[in-house]
Parts: structure tokens; C-alpha cells; sequence
């Protein structure tokens, strides 16, 4: 079936509104709810037993013969609410302090009925919050992108973005919002080639091409985006231009992304749902250097994205969910690596996020065919996540899932 | 308009110009440089439409030649580039359209069959059979290794089907939903039963294949995934929806019903073959009349190669690739088992900007080599306005409405128009008006 386009919603969406808004007073779109919500993405099935390790039992390391010498560095969550018993893997050391504190949580054992063992099939589940999903099809949304459809009906400009990625993923799908993905934040500005001795004025002629017009059709359509698209990006533009880092950032990619996530938090823009990911958690073979290494790099930059956000006075409006599709098997495989498994633990952090340690631990004694059985459903914590964004989340998750608890409201 | 699948006869009045010509490159191709437009007027509408649908090429088929060093790459980035160095070639304009078509189609994606080279080789059946009949291309797709994987026929066994295939064999690449029933889809899954792949071929595993009566679309017995093929693209139903998706692609965004019935009636007189079907297509009444002109928004396949092409330049098929898929179309790597979602979704504020970067790039050169450059395409004209011309005509054909071409105009009378980069500018400029968004 082609997609059906819905005009009026789009004019809402698109247009209309940062119009009205810019008539309204100047560059600056109103700060109604500032809440701001980061899902960062763990790719290709982050280890959950080693990212939160249960520091005394013994089948941890029957079945982990060379694994479980990760748990000789672990940082003890037992100061924690309900942290006895595990601990957190060494790379996570920022991660950890911010757990203790009270300001991060972890939630064991997320996941959700009949675990998929396919990466694709079990992301596009996390994406669509969708266990029973059969095929993704062209009219097929994902949880943020039905999120962002709810604050673009509210009046968003450009209610969510993607950072880093050079497509829209599945979970940023919606009916109507646009949702662009952002590399950098040049991508959504306009380029001109205005090098030096370039004729003057030669920005401000190419929009000027792009001005609103009153031709019919499709060709009235298209100037109509084109013009939003400049005026948007003006916006982008001026919003983004007051923001002064206060951070290092980790010279990493995912240093790079989290810096443009607290930049678009930080400048008022209105965008308020975000994604990103982390790439390379897929570790069948050796994974004890791998996964450190991606766990360092994870630790490093949410702590200058966190640190960052407290000194601009947007760390309380900011909430950072990190997850992966699966965990991995509970058993090490011959390559002193894991293959594909089923629950893992969720970390929140930032504003609104009740510190601690939440939800059931792995019990290796009770395993779902071979891996961890789910606990918590991954819905109850996108509800969680919705709640404190004020936004309907029966609707955007199609039927009402208890909290799970981590977040305030 | 009756009868309007009857050739289009060009007159005094309206004639087959550069604008038809356009019109005709970049929908059965990816575009032509103005020099090759300009050449396809003098020869007239017969001899264009043989070109495009590459009558009497010349040289070996690029697409053949790559074939066997693309399966020892087995790199998906390198699939695309090289897909899109054929389509730069235009030697088969039509046919290198199609074979994207097809793939929109039976849209298979590596992302999770994780081998480039099973899809390499499925590109190169629809290369060979995409301008055949529908009949052929359905008994190899019943029979691809990529298609099957991708949706689950490997596990398709007897006693334990996987209804995957079958589902979607029907609802997509075939009949179309409400032209079947549950219990088909259950027959059809059991019907290819045993059809897998091992060791990257086809293979058809007796011991897996229900030979059991099943009731397929009204008939009963045993039956197979070979036959399934062969009902289901002799089926009405699959007549219509390829009419309406070819509509789609070649004609307008949103067709008009009464044009479905008399395509899909005209593809089954030519006994389904799909090449003759749209040689009549592209040669109609309708395909030239205003109701289709510039009725399409472009993909971003249509966009950037169709850019290089009508500036008949020569640029770096990586680099066109990467840009191609940052626009969201990245080829083999659909974004759903629909393929990609077209018309007005290509359309976003985000999309536009882009689009409007990667013209600003590639005409200042720094998208890699671009030749010849912004500045010889427009070194003819001598004055302001005749460069405003020459690069509305190199880009849209000479063709835009009354607003469009005062704004170039202005752009172009304008200091903003001078200095370095100037050239690449003012092409850019036409990019920047609505008109060169569609297709």
C-alpha cells in the first residue's frame, strides 16, 4: 500500500506552527515541557552478565570459564538500593559512581515474551515495542516515531531526531512527524558555496529561491517543504550556535554524537526524543577486549554528555535509556565469546531516573533455555520513559503496561 | 482522455521537444545530457524510445562485465557502487531502471541475509529477466537464494512450515491483498516446502517437500513452489498490481484507477511480458500528456544520478552511492519487505536540505571529481540570462513555470552570481527550485 500522506497533518507539523510561533516572538520556540529523552542503542547483543555481574554465585563461573574473569574488577553495587550481590563491570567506573549516588539505575533482566534470537528480528521488536510484529511494512511506525506523532499534533517543530546514523531507524518511524537524521549538525543546515570572493549575498539569494509561493500541485507542495526547510534550519541554526560546550568529549564517534545530543537538548530547539547507537556488541569470539573497550567508550562519553547537561542547567530535563536487543547466552561458547541471548539489564540516566538498582536479578539457576528469562518488560520501562515525558504512553505502546518503577514521573 | 494507451503522435502544435525528451530519459532511465537530449529530438520520438529501451546497444553489457568481480567483492557498499556505474553508462536505460524496480519489489535486504553476493546474483536476474515475461522472472524468484533466506524459506519444512514466504510471495510480489485467502497462504507455504539453499545454491530437498493435497487458489492436489510460480504470475490479480506499481514509477504518484485496468489488460494481450508491455507505456498518449508531466517527486537514486547524467558529467559511482543511501535509499538494504515507500515520503524538510547539499557539493566539486566542471558546463553563455538558460535547460529542460524562472532570473542578474564558484552556484540555484524535486 502506498502511504497515505496526511496534508493537515503535515502542515501542523511542518510549518504552520514554527511560523506561527516565530510571529508569535522571534527565533525561539516557547519551553512548554522541556523533558528531554536519549535512547542509546547497544548494536548486535551487549553481554548483559558481564555489563552487570553477579559477584557470588558459582554457576556464573562454571559457565563461564574464561568470561567470569571480569568479575575479579567488578565495582560492588551493594551501597546501591538493591544492588547486593552484583556488580557493575570495571569500564563502567562513571557509570557506577552515578549509581550510587542516586542519580543512574540499573533494571536487570529486561526483555519480553518468546525471545527472538535474530538481531534484526529482535531490534525491530525493541523499535516497534511490537513482540508479536510480523513484517516491517511501509506503514509500519516505531515507539519514538508514535511518541514524536504525539508531540507534533502539540505543536513541535521537529519533535525527534536520529543522531549518527545515516538513516532513519525503525523506532523513529511515524505517521506523521518529520524526523530527520542528523550526522552532524551541518547536515540540517543549507550549504552554500560562499567561499571567499564569492558574490555577495549568495546564501541569502539560493533561500530566497526557496521562498514560500503560491503555485498549485505538487509543485506548490514541494515549495512549501523547501521553505520550511529553510526556515528550520535557520532555527537549527541559531539554536545551536549559543551552545558552549562544558565537557570534554571523548574523541570517539559516540563522543562526537552525544556532544550533538546535548547540544539539541541544551539549545531549546524543541526536539526532544533522540536516538543513537553503539555499534559492535556482537561478540561471538574474544570478547573480553571488545567488550572493554566499548564499555570504556560508553562510560567516557555519557559522563561528559552527563557533566555537560549539569553545568547548562539541563541535566534534571535530560533522561538517557541505554539498552541493547538482547543479551547473549548465559553459557560461553568454544571462542571465548557468546552467542545470541535473550534478557539483559537496561541503564538510565539523568534527570528523573530513581537511582538504584531495580527489577529481579539473573537467576542462573532457572534459565530459559539457556538464557536469561526476562524479568521486566521491556514496555514497563518505555512507560516509564513516556510517563515522565507527559505522554500518552497507552497509546503509543497500544495497551497499558505497569511501570516498571525506575523513573519518577 | 480515451484510448490512452494509443501511441502519442507528436504534432506542429506539440511536438516531441527537449522537454518530452526529459520527460521520456529520465523516467525510462536515470537521464541525458543535454547534447544526447538535443540528439534524441532530431531523431525523433521512434528512434528515442528504441534507445531507451536500449535497441541495438552498442559494447558489452556493463552490467554482465561487472558481474563476476562483484561476487569475488561480496561487499554490499560495493554492490551499489556498482549498480550505480552501470546506470551512469546508460547503454540500457530502461533495463537498468527495471532491474532497480525489480529490487524495489522483491525487496531483499543483507542486512540480514549478511551476503552480498547472493543479492549481486539477484541483481543479475533481474538484469537478465527483469524486461521479460513476469511468467520467467517468478520461476527464478521462487527459486533465489537471497529472496528465499531472506524470508525464512530455509526453515520452511514439511510438518513445521514457515509461512514467511508464502505470505509475502503472495501480498507483494504477486496477487495482492483481498485476492486470497488464510488457507492460501497455509497451501502456499506448504507448496514450498523443501525449497532452501545449500551452500549458496538453490537446492529442492525431497525429504523436507510436503507432498501432500493442498488447496491452493481453488484447485486442489499436490503441488509445488514451481507451480505456485506459475499460477500466481498467470493470476489476474498480479496483472493489476504490477499495472498500478508500474504506473507509479513511470507515470504519476497516485494514478487514476481507470488507468490499472486498461495497462494491466494491455500486459496480459502481450502474454505478461513486461518489456513490451512498457515500450507501449512509454510511447502513450498518457505517458506524454500534462497529467504525468513532473507527477512523481524523485527517489534519491533519481535525484543524484539523474543530476550527473543531465549535466552529462562524470563523477565517482562510491561517492553517488554513499550519498544515494544517506538519503535514505540505500539499495540492498530496503527499508521494509515493501521495498522503499516513494512518491510524497521522498518529501521532508530534512530530505530537501540533502538533496540541496549534495547539488551544492557536487557542483563545487568537492564530492570527488566532477567533469567537467560547473564552469565549462556553462562556458557557452556569454551573458547573465543566457547562463541562467543554459543551466535551466542542461537541468529542467529549459521547462518551469513563469515564478520558478524570474527567481533563477534574479538569482542570476544578482551579485550573489558572481565571483568564484558562480557557475557551480547558478546550478545549484535551479536545483533549489521546486520543479527540480520531481521527476
Amino acid at each position: 500500500m502506498p502511504h497515505r500522506w496526511n496534508r493537515r497533518a503535515f502542515l501542523q507539523s511542518a510549518a504552520v506552527l514554527p511560523f506561527a510561533a516565530a510571529l508569535r516572538g522571534g527565533a525561539w520556540l516557547p519551553r512548554g515541557n522541556p523533558r528531554t529523552l536519549l535512547v542509546l542503542e547497544l548494536e548486535g547483543g551487549n553481554d548483559g552478565l558481564n555489563t552487570v555481574i553477579p559477584l557470588d554465585d558459582a554457576r556464573y563461573a562454571q559457565l563461564r570459564p574464561t568470561l567470569q574473569s571480569a568479575r575479579r574488577g567488578a565495582l560492588p553495587l551493594g551501597a546501591a538500593p538493591g544492588g547486593g550481590g552484583f556488580g557493575l563491570h570495571m569500564a563502567l567506573a562513571k557509570v557506577h559512581a552515578r549509581v550510587l549516588a542516586g542519580s543512574a539505575a540499573v533494571l536487570h533482566a529486561v526483555g519480553y515474551p518468546s525471545p527472538d534470537r535474530s538481531h534484526f528480528r529482535s531490534r525491530d521488536i525493541w523499535h516497534t515495542a511490537d513482540p508479536r510484529l510480523a513484517a516491517v511494512r511501509a506503514d509500519t511506525t516505531g515507539w519514538l516515531g508514535r511518541a514524536a506523532d504525539r508531540l507534533a499534533t502539540a505543536g513541535a517543530g521537529l519533535p525527534a531526531a536520529e543522531i549518527g546514523g545515516t538513516e532513519l531507524p525503525l523506532l523513529l518511524r511515524s505517521a506523521n512527524a518529520m524526523v530527520p537524521s542528523l550526522r552532524r549538525a551541518e547536515d540540517f543546515a543549507l550549504q552554500v558555496d560562499d567561499a571567499a570572493g564569492a558574490g555577495p549575498g549568495r546564501r541569502a539569494a539560493i533561500e530566497a529561491l526557496a521562498a514560500p509561493r503560491a503555485d498549485q500541485g505538487l509543485v506548490g507542495e514541494v515549495a512549501h517543504v523547501a521553505s520550511a526547510a529553510i526556515e528550520q534550519a535557520g532555527r537549527l541554526r541559531a539554536a545551536l550556535q549559543r551552545y558552549q560546550p562544558r565537557a570534554d568529549y571523548p574523541d570517539s564517534p559516540l563522543g562526537r554524537d552525544l556532544q550533538l545530543v546535548a547540544r539539541m537538548a541544551i539549545a531549546g530547539f524543541g526536539t526532544r526524543l533522540l536516538h543513537t547507537g553503539l555499534g559492535g556488541f556482537d561478540t561471538h569470539a574474544r570478547q573480553l577486549p571488545t567488550q572493554q573497550a566499548l564499555l570504556q567508550e560508553l562510560d567516557l562519553a555519557l559522563d561528559a554528555l552527563l557533566q555537560d547537561l549539569g553545568r547548562h542547567d539541563a541535566l534534571a530535563d535530560t533522561l538517557v535509556l541505554v539498552h541493547s536487543e538482547f543479551g547473549r547466552r548465559v553459557l560461553e561458547n568454544d571462542s571465548q565469546g557468546t552467542d545470541h541471548g535473550a534478557a539483559a539489564p537496561v541503564l538510565l540516566l539523568g534527570g528523573g531516573v530513581r537511582g538504584g538498582v531495580h527489577g529481579k536479578g539473573p537467576d542462573l539457576g532457572d534459565l530459559l533455555d539457556g538464557d536469561v528469562r526476562p524479568t521486566t518488560d521491556f514496555r514497563s520501562v518505555y512507560r516509564d520513559l513516556l510517563d515522565w515525558l507527559s505522554i500518552d504512553a497507552a497509546s503509543v505502546l497500544d495497551g497499558e503496561f505497569a511501570p516498571a518503577g525506575a523513573c519518577a514521573r | 482522455m480515451t484510448d490512452w494507451l494509443a501511441p502519442w503522435e507528436p504534432t506542429a502544435a506539440d511536438p516531441f521537444d527537449l522537454a518530452k525528451a526529459g520527460h521520456l530519459l529520465r523516467r525510462a532511465g536515470y537521464g541525458a545530457s543535454f547534447a544526447e537530449r538535443q540528439d534524441l529530438v532530431r531523431r525523433g520520438l521512434d528512434a528515442a524510445v528504441a534507445h531507451a529501451c536500449g535497441d541495438g546497444a552498442a559494447g558489452a553489457d556493463p552490467a554482465e562485465r561487472w558481474l563476476e568481480p562483484l561476487l569475488a567483492f561480496d561487499d554490499i557498499a560495493r554492490l551499489r557502487e556498482t549498480r550505480v556505474w552501470i546506470a551512469l553508462q546508460g547503454s540500457r536505460p530502461l533495463r537498468d531502471r527495471m532491474t532497480a524496480f525489480w529490487h524495489h519489489h522483491f525487496a531483499t535486504s543483507n542486512r540480514k541475509l549478511q551476503d552480498p553476493r547472493a543479492l549481486a546474483r539477484q541483481f543479475a536476474t533481474f538484469d537478465r529477466l527483469g524486461l521479460g515475461a513476469f511468467d520467467d522472472l517468478c520461476a527464478a524468484m521462487v527459486r533465489d537464494p537471497a529472496l528465499l533466506r531472506w524470508l525464512d524459506n530455509d526453515v520452511n519444512l514439511r510438518g513445521k512450515p514457515n509461512e514467511n514466504f508464502a505470505r509475502e510471495w503472495l501480498e507483494l510480489f504477486t496477487l495482492g491483498r483481498g485476492n486470497y485467502s488464510e488457507s492460501d497462504v497455509r497451501a502456499a507455504a506448504r507448496a514450498c516446502t523443501g525449497y532452501t539453499v545449500v551452500r549458496g545454491e538453490f537446492a529442492f530437498v525431497g525429504g523436507e517437500h510436503d507432498r501432500g493435497e493442498v488447496e491452493l487458489l481453488g484447485a486442489r492436489g499436490p503441488t509445488d513452489g514451481d507451480e505456485l510460480a506459475r499460477r500466481t504470475a498467470a493470476h489476474p490479480a498480479s496483472a493489476r498490481l504490477l499495472a498500478a506499481k508500474w504506473l507509479r514509477w513511470f507515470v504519476h504518484q497516485e494514478p487514476e484507477p481507470a488507468w490499472v485496468g486498461e495497462l494491466a489488460a494491455c500486459y496480459e494481450q502481450r502474454g505478461r511480458d513486461v518489456g513490451a508491455t512498457l515500450r507501449v507505456l512509454v510511447r502513450s498518449r498518457l505517458f506524454f500528456s500534462p497529467a504525468a508531466r513532473r507527477g512523481i517527486v524523485k527517489s534519491p537514486s533519481e535525484f543524484v544520478l539523474g543530476t550527473v547524467r543531465a549535466c552529462g558529467a562524470r563523477a565517482a559511482p562510491k561517492q553517488l552511492a554513499s550519498a544515494i543511501a544517506a538519503m535514505g535509499e540505500a539499495w540492498g538494504e530496503p527499508a521494509t519487505v515493501e521495498g522503499w515507500r516513494g512518491g510524497r515520503a521522498w518529501l521532508t524538510p530534512a530530505t530537501w536540505l540533502l538533496r540541496s547539499n549534495f547539488a551544492a557539493e557536487l557542483f563545487a566539486g568537492r564530492l570527488g571529481p566532477f567533469a567537467p566542471g560547473a564552469d565549462a558546463l556553462l562556458a557557452p553563455a556569454t551573458s547573465r540570462a543566457d547562463r541562467a538558460q543554459l543551466a535551466l535547460d542542461l537541468l529542467l529542460d529549459g521547462d518551469c513555470s513563469p515564478a520558478s524562472r524570474e527567481r533563477l532570473l534574479a538569482f542570476a542578474a544578482s551579485p550573489a552570481a558572481d565571483g568564484p564558484g558562480a557557475a557551480g552556484a547558478l546550478l545549484h540555484a535551479v536545483t533549489a527550485l521546486p520543479e527540480y524535486q520531481l521527476l
